[in-house]
């Protein structure tokens, strides 16, 4: 016979009313509010539930009893989507991070013991960081950590404590007191329990497990062993598919309240701060962001904003967002703004090494983020020595890193000699000048200027299998003008100007 | 409790201030030298002054970009980063790796001149007339934000300042002087002769044909063109 499976420690988390908590996000100073479905309200926020307003209540009865509440509909797939976002944060405190629809999250906690010598204390922590996670992306929520998905569900949805630990093995001593419907269990199993006058789990731990096996086969045992505490499942991890995003949908009054940088800057701060939680979550860096404004009453306004490295600060991208819609005109009100990462890369914690300043490197950071918005990421590069003999093909931009992460010896490379600091692209003609078959001035730009000393020639040529070049450079020291890099094309003997020995 | 209160007082305002301390980039001090032995001896101190903007004036081919990469190689020595702003689109990195500068260590910052991508054929001309007037003003811009930063030891700026209205030009040095003291770094402007009033604390006018560094100003006045 196979040995029990112990079951693992689970963190659940469960965010009370999310259908509500989610429109409130966006609405924090709304009136009396209910989320209605089928014309029967599901939850209601303090005023209404202060004028009266209960959950169970047609929305005729909710209406007589408050004529001012406002009614949404309920939206599974935005509460879906909410529960997924949450989750993605909170991917940064735990290897697995699963689903428990419509309003709770489950988390292994069993590494938190990991964080510390003392398991209580580091599931406290860890307790309190899920908390700290769910407050930062708009969501009270409560926690339990216990033995098993069953237990720790039950707890942290029906203890009403903001959290809940139960030491290892107590998990049967915990629910005893709580009622029947913790369980979750088949309608057919919980109506049947009802009706023979068990109402606790304590109640349906204590009957033998063969009377329910026999009574209701699988589901029955399941049921005796989720309230003996008996729950070694696994975690099924979630996955995340796309990057992800956050939408504030304004209320009808409240369009044309962001008509002007600071309050839309405001606003979208707080969408910044949920798409970092989430990216840092999955240990991903936004590379490039977009901001869409939805306009009243239709219409938008794009907002690309390239990032010169990948990241997952709010506060880094929030420099150049400022900048960006200190200059934009909108034609019209906003009535909705949308957040998302539209490109992004693995981030890696980074090891600074003696003598480096993590005030520097976000001084930098924030510096290229601010250049990389404006005048795009491909005008800021740090240059790499390519193998190739056409000059101005020697070289190739590349990203430029932060100098902890990539610390190359100086001249590590092989440079050429007898080249100009400054090349001129497109090349310039040139005419030259001469008495009895000896160069003596070159035309410059109109204006005949003597030639002091020329040395070369060097010849370059090649890339016959794409665009052939054959070129013989001189170096020329002009008057009044200092030394040129010239060449005569070897197709048709013009002489051409490429640089200036600056 | 009085004591552990204080204490606890303390160590907060402690806090608070390393907090402070370590959210400002350290303000360089001091010089930074040329790397070019006949332009340090020109120099005052013998390097270019940090915190401060300084011009390196000179035609074309007069070898002030030669000087401004030796100096940049210099600030670099340190494990510093350094920065050049190509508003003329014309740096050729294979020299400056010849200089010994680090190009791992260089950003080059080159907003984008001429049309933008996509202009029609007709509005060519007119954009790329308006092309270096329009990749003045965002190098200049550049150059301040990487002044201003404090985490590069030393930017080169180069611009075409002649396309730009005079008054324009130097309401913009202003700012990348005030930027440069902000940051601590040394900030090397290179210019063509004449042109508009750099503030510059230092102005070194290099003549590449007879290669002789000759320094026309020094100190903090508002006309740089001449002592």
């Amino acid at each position: 016979m196979a040995p029990e499976r112990r079951a693992p420690r689970i963190l659940a988390l469960v965010v009370p009313a999310l259908p509500l908590q989610r429109i409130l996000r966006s609405r924090p100073t709304a009136g009396p509010l209910g989320v209605v479905s089928e014309g029967v309200v599901c939850h209601a926020n303090a005023p209404a539930l202060a004028a009266g307003v209960r959950p169970g209540d047609s929305l005729v009865q909710a209406r007589a009893a408050c004529a001012a509440m406002s009614a949404e509909p309920l939206d599974p797939a935005a509460d879906r989507a909410s529960l997924r976002a949450l989750a993605e944060a909170l991917m940064a405190l735990s290897p697995a991070v699963e689903l428990a629809p419509p309003d709770a999250l489950l988390l292994d906690a069993a590494g938190a013991r990991l964080a510390g010598s003392d398991a209580e204390a580091s599931e406290r922590t860890l307790a309190e960081r899920v908390l700290g996670i769910c407050r930062h992306m708009g969501y009270q929520g409560q926690v339990s950590v216990a033995d098993g998905k069953a237990v720790a569900l039950a707890l942290a949805r029906h203890t009403g404590r903001e959290r809940t630990r139960v030491a290892p093995g107590e998990g049967a001593r915990a629910l005893s007191s709580l009622p029947l419907e913790a369980l979750d269990l088949p309608l057919e199993v919980a109506r049947w329990l009802s009706a023979v006058g068990v109402d606790r789990v304590g109640a349906l731990a204590a009957l033998p497990a063969e009377t329910l096996a026999h009574r209701f086969g699988a589901a029955g045992a399941a049921a005796g062993r989720r309230a003996r505490g008996e729950d070694s499942r696994p975690l099924v991890p979630f996955a995340p598919e796309t990057f992800p995003h956050e939408r504030w949908d304004l209320d009808g009054s409240d369009v044309g309240v962001l008509s002007s940088a600071e309050p839309l800057l405001f606003a979208v701060k707080r969408l910044a701060d949920r798409v970092a939680a989430r990216l840092a979550g999955r240990g991903l860096g936004a590379s490039r962001l977009r901001l869409t404004l939805f306009l009243d009453p239709r219409g938008e306004e794009r907002v690309d904003l390239p990032l010169a490295r990948p990241g997952a600060e709010a506060a880094l991208w929030l420099v150049p967002l400022r900048e960006r819609l200190g200059g934009l005109r909108l034609p019209a009100p906003v009535r909705g703004l949308d957040l998302a990462v539209v490109e992004a890369a693995e981030v890696h914690a980074e090891q600074l090494a003696v003598g480096d300043r993590p005030e520097v490197a976000r001084a930098l950071d924030v510096a290229l983020s601010r250049l990389s918005a404006r005048l795009g990421d491909g005008s800021l590069f740090a240059a790499e020595s390519a193998d190739r003999h056409r000059p101005e093909a020697a070289y190739r931009a590349a990203p430029f890193r932060r100098a902890g992460t990539d610390r190359r010896a100086v001249s590590g490379e092989e440079a050429p000699t007898g080249r100009p600091t400054r090349l001129v692209d497109p090349p310039r003609p040139v005419v030259a000048l001469g008495e009895g078959g000896r160069l003596t001035a070159l035309r410059v730009e109109g204006t005949a200027r003597a030639v002091l000393a020329i040395s070369g020639p060097e010849r370059l040529a090649g890339e016959w299998w794409s665009e052939p070049f054959d070129r013989d450079y001189y170096r020329a020291r002009l008057e009044g003008l200092g030394e040129l890099w010239i060449y005569r094309d070897g197709r048709d003997g013009r002489l051409w100007i490429h640089g200036f020995f600056d | 409790m009085g004591t552990a209160t204080r204490q606890q007082e303390v160590l907060e305002e402690l806090r608070r201030q390393i907090h402070r301390i370590e959210r400002r980039p350290a303000r360089r001090e001091g010089f930074l030298a040329s790397g070019r032995p006949e332009v340090d001896a020109l120099l005052p101190d013998g390097g270019f002054p940090r915190g401060a903007l300084s011009a390196l004036s000179g035609g074309p081919a007069s070898g002030k970009t030669g000087v401004a990469l030796s100096a940049l190689r210099e600030a670099q020595a340190g494990g510093a980063l350094a920065a050049y702003v190509d508003g003329r689109g014309e740096l050729y990195p294979p020299a400056a790796l010849a200089l010994g500068v680090d190009l791992a260590r260089l950003l080059i910052v080159r907003p984008e001149r001429g049309p933008p991508r996509g202009a029609r054929d007709r509005d060519r001309d007119r954009d790329r007339d308006r092309g270096a007037r329009d990749a003045a003003l965002p190098g200049l811009w550049a150059a301040e934000v990487l002044l201003a930063s404090g985490a590069f030891a030393a930017v080169a700026i180069d611009v075409p300042l002649h396309d730009l209205p005079a008054s324009r030009a130097e309401a913009m040095l202003r700012r990348l002087r005030a930027a440069a003291e902000k940051g601590g770094a040394a900030a090397l402007l290179l210019a063509a002769p004449g042109g508009p009033a750099i503030p510059a604390a230092l102005r070194l006018d290099l003549d590449g044909a007879r290669l002789r560094p000759r320094l026309r100003a020094v100190g903090g006045g508002e006309d740089g063109r001449g002592a």
